[in-house]
């Protein structure tokens, strides 16, 4: 079953859902469908199912990525919590880099996701701002770390 | 021609000793008749090579200036009878010749009134003389039986030793000195004054026509008594008061005398008057700073740089001649005195002793090295030397303290803390690379989602 | 019908670009008007730079320029704050610097080469031009109307509370600073409005080079992450707004971390927090959508309910814990002085002593947007008709620039835009309607059902104007008013903020001008008498000037970061002779300077600042300096006979009055300012002696004796010469003190 969007939606006119809402139902009746008195666990595993079967391959990708720069992020963060921020400098441009490579990422997600253009860029030209993006971002954090 | 150059060495060979600021004394007496009565010590004088003029106070054309500048390097006053010194030798005049580097001896005379002028004048330089000024001193058990068997008012007194353990003594020697009817004086608290010849603990001071003063009214007792003090101001002219005038007459230059409890001995006034007059003159107890360097410890640095960085390796030296009669001498620091080095900024940072690292032929070259204080600001080096009889030094040389430059810090790479905030910078750099070529290879998103997966 | 050759200019394509050529033209005479207007004080006196810290930029610039970039950088400046110095390649904002270096350098290379001064002197003017520009790209992505972007640039180019700080010779920080507000605000319009990284990336870009220029930045820090917060709670998520804002944050953030001088403060700072809370709320907002994407209703409002509370106890309870335990700073003074008006005057009396930071009154909100502000309200109804993602923003900036703008004057300056902006919307929208020659069409029922975001009350259809006579009544008065803003601007502008404050001018009994150049004069005075490293003690007001012009060491200047020092020196300048010599000894003053007006009636002098000097010696050394002390019995401030003891023998007082009656008959003297007759002698000055004054006895200079050479006090000193007799001292009763080795 289809999750229903809102009727009266209040958000803008372009469609704020990054995944892709698929305007088909699903054929199968597998384990879609989700009682309204679900647990937690049940709507986490509801979640990654629906997440698992509906992503193109090139979101994967960004997931991915983006994955691979929380951890990074929080294992800099769980450094500095144990070893101390000395030099705080490092620790501000080395954590930075990653948090802001995973704006950069999501933002380049939310605007290739779905064929529909999310927000009325082309994907060509959401890749190359996300590349002008990252290089100053790269600059910055050279900079930054000394 | 050969005669000429016969007498020029002659000359110069007589001459044994000559003032570092100058030659020309100027000698006031009131009655120049009686310049006769101090022949020796003119005689001494000009044998050092000072061109003694002699004048009366009274004279007109007696000036201590002209032009603006001094006409003489030296003051040399003998007590006069009347009120004061003459219209050109006002307080004023005397402490403008002083501020203008001139030094000056003055004597004074227990045997009559010191004029006010010349107590106003002392006071000025914080020498207090007694309220009626007509004291004189006297002492029971150093007195000379032979001259003053009753008035006992003519002292027969070691010469002084050293003032302090870390002061050089000038006035020192063997033998004993004639002081007939000394005008005591007293000291007061400048830093500037110090006294040469104190008056023994049993002496003290009274008025021979009044008698003893009442007890409030004493000037003060014993060792407080001064017979000779110095006032050194702080541009290093010399002010010398040598309380009794008949001490430099010819007949006492070579007296005999006996104290009480001695033995008939002759005196060293003459000796004592060279080594009172050189000091009076700054022909002894001058020093030179010949140099001043600083620079980095590093080989080849530049000498004497206006920027030093926090925490630089940094020496200091200072070059200091002492001046003995007629040549420069290295200086030696006396007894148990430090020559100290203060890096200031509003208050000293470092105070160093500066140690004696090599001599030259005329002086002595201190330094010492430091490492500069880890606060930035405008600091100066202090080299501030001031001892009873030595000449001052004063040496200030201000420098700049600045801070790390942006490329002066230690960089990141070479901070181990830092190793896991560059992987992880790099491993995002090189991520997103890795991202961005799969990217541009991978299959753009599609419209029917079906054919995915 | 044939077209006519009129409509062939008017009228499609070739319409178009007859348009588009006009609007050029329209904002170069805008940009020319906006340059030409600032140039009253070139004209009328010379290219000089004005007033007080624009000689601290013009001086740090020049020595940019000589000595490169990298020098300024790492430039410890040893000749201020004596002997502290101060590292000002680090403590101040480069971006003016850099931009008056880099604009140099281009002209020498396109080898026209222009002195470093009037490069500095017509900066302001130059980006004024551009500011306009930047308004007129604002204000058209806030409304359709053409005209509104040209109103609005034409407002911005002359409006007097633009003029005030960006004057041919105001070299200041807000003269490249709100040209860059203003374009910074632009693309982040555009970023919010097309959702791409490139104008996010962008934004931040010129949101960096805005830091490096003017500490005003935490405005944008402010009102950008305001702006997204009222959206989102608004209802109005949307991937455009998560897109522009992380952007603009992750990348600005760490742009502005390069600027020394901010260094780490987007972290640590109250000021900054709130950018960081939104930045994390909107993640957090973005992430829901994500999950409602794959949930049915119920279980997606249960999660979310259950998410929220959760991350906002944790994120407002860390909060409160970092800045309890003082890792992250409170408010900084300056910024918490703004919502606690009456903070300043009790715990920082330096930043109270401001004229620029008393609260305003109300003329000059008038005095500095005549007819703007009373189009402001209406403008700002306005954007609340279409309410679009940028009209929120408008609505926004609005309100907090009118709170600020209330409190503080200076900050009058942040407010101007946003006027200009409104006013132009309700100005066009009057225009759009009552200007057009054609009747309009009775279609009514255009527009019921469209997507209406605007209020509910706003949504009455528009049709348009009938009668002929009320077209011309509002369109004449419209231009009555129009026309008499340009006239009052000029005016305010040639009036009131075209003095360049170091050269006065006033006017005789009749009528011809009197050019007072008192201080110029003592400053060269000390630039042609005084050794290259003669320290002058001063108030700090004076610091830069001296600096610039007289090329000395100071020991106080504007920059104020000292309050300790400045105390030493209030505390130097009201205590008698006998403690301030030995502070003005330890910090190897030189020459001490002062300024004086009693004789010409000039009421910015220093004896009218003196109680300022005296509060903020207290707040250092409460035991040795009392304010009470310098008012007499019955609560006045006296100068004359009345005076207090602390007062006469302050240092102030006597270096005011140092030789004054000598100017007027015996017991006559008379002090302009204060309206008082002075006692008959002079005070007396001991160790100080007089070494300048200017010719209208405004600007005093006495050098600082050295230690007498013979130990006396200087008092007995000055006694002896005078010619009096010293007493002995007096006899002291109890027992002796002797003398010691």
């Amino acid at each position: 079953m289809a999750p229903k969007r809102h009727a009266a939606s209040t958000t803008s006119a372009a469609p704020s859902t990054p995944t892709p809402a698929p305007t088909t139902p699903k054929l199968s009746s597998g384990p879609a469908t989700l009682k309204t008195n679900a647990s937690a666990a049940e709507i986490a595993g509801h979640v990654w199912q629906q997440y698992a079967s509906t992503t193109p391959q090139r979101t994967l990708l960004l997931d991915a990525f983006m994955a691979f720069l929380v951890l990074v992020g929080g294992l800099q963060f769980v450094y500095c919590v144990l070893a101390g921020n000395y030099p705080f400098n490092a620790f501000l441009s080395g954590f930075s880099a990653a948090v802001g490579q995973f704006v950069l990422t999501a933002s380049l997600r939310m605007q290739t996701s779905d064929s529909e253009q999310g927000t009325g860029t082309s994907h060509e030209r959401a890749f190359a701002d996300y590349i002008f993006g990252s290089l100053i971002l790269h600059f910055f954090c050279v900079n930054f770390i000394n | 021609m050969r005669w000429c150059l016969a007498l020029l060495i002659c000359c110069l060979a007589v001459v044994n000793a000559l003032s570092s600021s100058g030659s020309r004394l100027l000698a006031i007496l009131e009655d120049t008749e009686q310049k006769d009565l101090y022949s020796t010590l003119w005689a001494d004088l000009e044998a050092r090579g000072y061109d003694v003029s002699i004048e009366s106070s009274k004279s007109e054309q007696l000036a201590l200036f002209k032009h603006g500048e001094r006409a003489y390097d030296h003051l040399l006053i003998l007590p006069p009878k009347s009120k004061g010194l003459g219209p050109s030798l006002t307080p004023k005049h005397i402490l403008d010749f002083m501020n203008k580097d001139g030094n000056i001896l003055l004597a004074l005379s227990g045997k009559t009134a010191t004029s006010s002028a010349i107590s106003s004048l002392l006071l000025e330089l914080d020498i207090h003389l007694s309220t009626d000024r007509s004291q004189v001193v006297v002492d029971h058990f150093n007195y000379d039986t032979l001259s003053a068997a009753e008035k006992h008012d003519v002292l027969v007194l070691q010469r002084p030793g050293p003032l302090r353990s870390d002061v050089k003594a000038f006035f020192d020697g063997e033998g004993v000195l004639a002081l007939p009817r000394v005008a005591p004086q007293t000291l007061g608290d400048s830093a500037l004054l110090s006294p040469i010849l104190r008056a023994p603990a049993t002496a003290y001071s009274y008025n021979p026509k009044e008698g003893m003063p009442a007890a409030e009214d004493i000037l003060a007792t014993g060792s407080q008594l001064n017979i000779v003090s110095a006032m050194q101001a702080r541009n290093s002219a010399r002010f010398t008061v040598l309380g009794s005038v008949e001490s430099l007459e010819d007949k006492w230059f070579s007296a005999s005398v006996k104290t009480p409890s001695g033995k008939k001995t002759s005196t060293v006034n003459r000796e004592f008057a060279k080594q009172l007059t050189a000091w009076a003159f700054k022909e002894t107890g001058v020093l030179k700073v010949d140099k001043v360097e600083h620079r980095l410890a590093t080989e080849g640095a530049e000498l004497n740089p206006s920027i030093y960085r926090i925490k630089n390796e940094t020496i200091y030296s200072i070059e200091v001649s002492e001046y003995v009669y007629d040549k420069w001498v290295p200086f030696d620091v006396p007894g148990d005195d430090a020559l100290q080095l203060e890096f200031t900024m509003l208050s000293p940072f470092h105070r160093l002793t500066l140690q004696p690292t090599h001599r030259t032929d005329t002086s002595t070259v201190f330094s010492t090295q430091f490492v500069t204080p880890d606060q930035h600001g405008i600091f100066s080096f202090r080299v501030n030397y001031k001892r009873p009889f030595l000449t001052s030094i004063e040496e200030k040389h201000e420098v700049t303290n600045r801070h790390f430059a942006h490329d002066e810090y230690p960089r990141s790479w070479a901070i181990t803390g830092g190793w896991v905030w560059i992987a992880g910078l790099w491993s995002v750099i090189g991520g997103f690379l890795a991202f961005v070529i799969v990217w541009l290879y991978s299959a753009p998103v599609t419209d029917t989602l079906k054919k995915t997966q | 019908m044939a077209p006519s050759s009129l409509d062939v200019v008017l009228k499609g394509s070739s319409g178009r670009n007859t348009r588009g050529l006009l609007r050029v033209i329209i904002l170069c005479t805008i940009a020319a008007a906006a340059v030409s207007s600032r140039l009253f004080s070139v004209i009328r006196f010379e290219s000089i730079i004005h007033e007080f810290d624009p000689w601290f930029n013009f001086r740090a610039t020049k020595y940019l320029v000589e000595n490169g970039f990298y020098s300024f950088w790492d430039w410890f400046d040893d000749r201020t704050w004596h002997p502290l110095g101060r590292v000002t390649g680090g403590t101040l904002y480069p971006g003016l610097m850099v931009t008056s270096g880099v604009i140099y350098h281009i002209l020498r290379l396109l080898t026209i080469p222009v002195d470093i001064r009037n490069i500095c002197v017509l900066l302001a003017p130059g980006f004024s031009g551009l500011t306009a520009l930047a308004m007129y790209l604002l204000t058209s992505e806030m409304s359709d109307s053409p005209s509104a972007g040209l109103l609005a640039a034409a407002f911005m180019g002359i409006t007097p509370g633009y003029i005030s700080r960006s004057v041919a010779g105001s070299y200041d920080n807000e003269a490249i600073a709100i040209f860059l507000l203003v374009f910074t605000f632009y693309l982040w319009i555009k970023a919010v409005k097309n959702g791409s990284i490139m104008w996010g990336a962008l934004t931040a870009l010129f949101y960096g080079y805005m830091v490096s220029a003017w500490g005003g930045y935490v405005f944008i820090t402010n009102l950008i992450p305001l702006h997204v917060f009222v959206l989102l709670c608004m209802g109005r998520y949307s991937t455009r707004v998560y897109i522009s804002y992380t952007t603009w944050y992750a990348l600005g953030t760490l742009g502005s971390m390069q600027i020394p001088f901010v260094g780490f403060l987007p972290i640590r700072n109250s000021d900054h927090m709130s950018a960081l809370g939104v930045f994390g709320l909107i993640q957090l907002v973005a992430f829901a959508e994500f999950i409602r994407g794959y949930l049915p209703g119920k279980q997606f409002q249960k999660l979310l309910t259950s998410m929220v509370l959760l991350t906002f106890g944790l994120g407002f309870g860390g909060l409160v814990l970092l800045s309890v335990s003082g890792v992250i700073a409170p408010w900084s003074g300056r910024f918490y002085s703004l919502w606690d008006t009456g903070y300043a005057k009790i715990h920082i009396p330096i930043i109270a002593s401001v004229s620029e930071h008393q609260p305003t009154a109300w003329p000059a909100f008038f005095f500095d947007l005549n007819f703007l502000i009373w189009l402001f309200p209406a403008g700002v109804f306005m954007c609340f008709q279409k309410l679009k993602d940028e009209h929120v923003f408008v609505v926004i900036y609005s309100v907090l620039a009118s709170y600020f703008a209330g409190v503080m004057v200076r900050l009058m300056l942040t407010l101007t835009p946003i006027v200009c902006v409104a006013a132009a919307l309700a100005l066009s929208c009057i225009l759009d309607n009552f200007l057009v020659a054609s009747t309009p069409s009775t279609e009514t029922k255009a527009k019921a059902t469209t997507e209406d975001k605007s209020l509910r009350s706003a949504r009455n259809p528009v049709v348009g104007i009938y009668s002929w006579f009320s077209k011309s009544v509002v369109v004449a008065s419209v231009t009555l008013y129009l026309l008499m803003f340009v006239a009052h601007c000029t005016w305010v502008t040639s009036n009131a903020y075209s003095s360049p404050s170091v050269v006065l001018a006033s006017k005789l009994p009749d009528g011809s001008q009197f050019i007072i150049d008192d201080y110029r004069e003592a400053y060269y005075w000390l630039r042609q008498n005084t050794p290259d490293n003669a320290k002058i003690m001063s108030w700090w007001d004076y610091g830069y000037q001296i600096g610039g012009m007289a090329d000395r060491p100071t020991l106080v200047d504007n920059n104020t970061w000292n309050n300790t020092h400045i105390a030493t020196v209030g505390k130097a300048m009201s205590s008698r002779e006998e403690v301030s010599y030995p502070i003005l000894r330890q910090h190897d003053v030189d020459y001490v300077l002062v300024v004086f007006g009693g004789l010409l009636g000039y009421s910015g002098d220093d004896l009218n600042k003196f109680l300022w000097m005296v509060r903020i010696a207290e707040g250092i050394w409460p035991d040795e300096v009392k304010e009470r002390d310098f008012f007499t019995a019955r609560g006045e401030y006296r100068v004359d006979e009345e005076a207090t003891p602390a007062m006469k023998n302050s240092l102030m007082y006597k270096m005011s009055y140092h030789n004054y009656q000598s100017l007027f008959p015996a017991g006559q003297a008379m002090d302009r300012v204060r309206g008082t007759r002075l006692p008959k002698e002079s005070p007396q000055l001991n160790t100080l002696e007089e070494a300048f004054t200017s010719e209208n006895w405004i600007v005093r200079l006495y050098k600082v004796k050295d230690l007498d050479n013979l130990g006396r006090d200087h008092s007995n000193a000055v006694a002896f010469d005078k010619g009096l007799k010293r007493k002995r001292a007096t006899k002291r009763k109890g027992p002796r003190v002797l003398r010691t080795e």
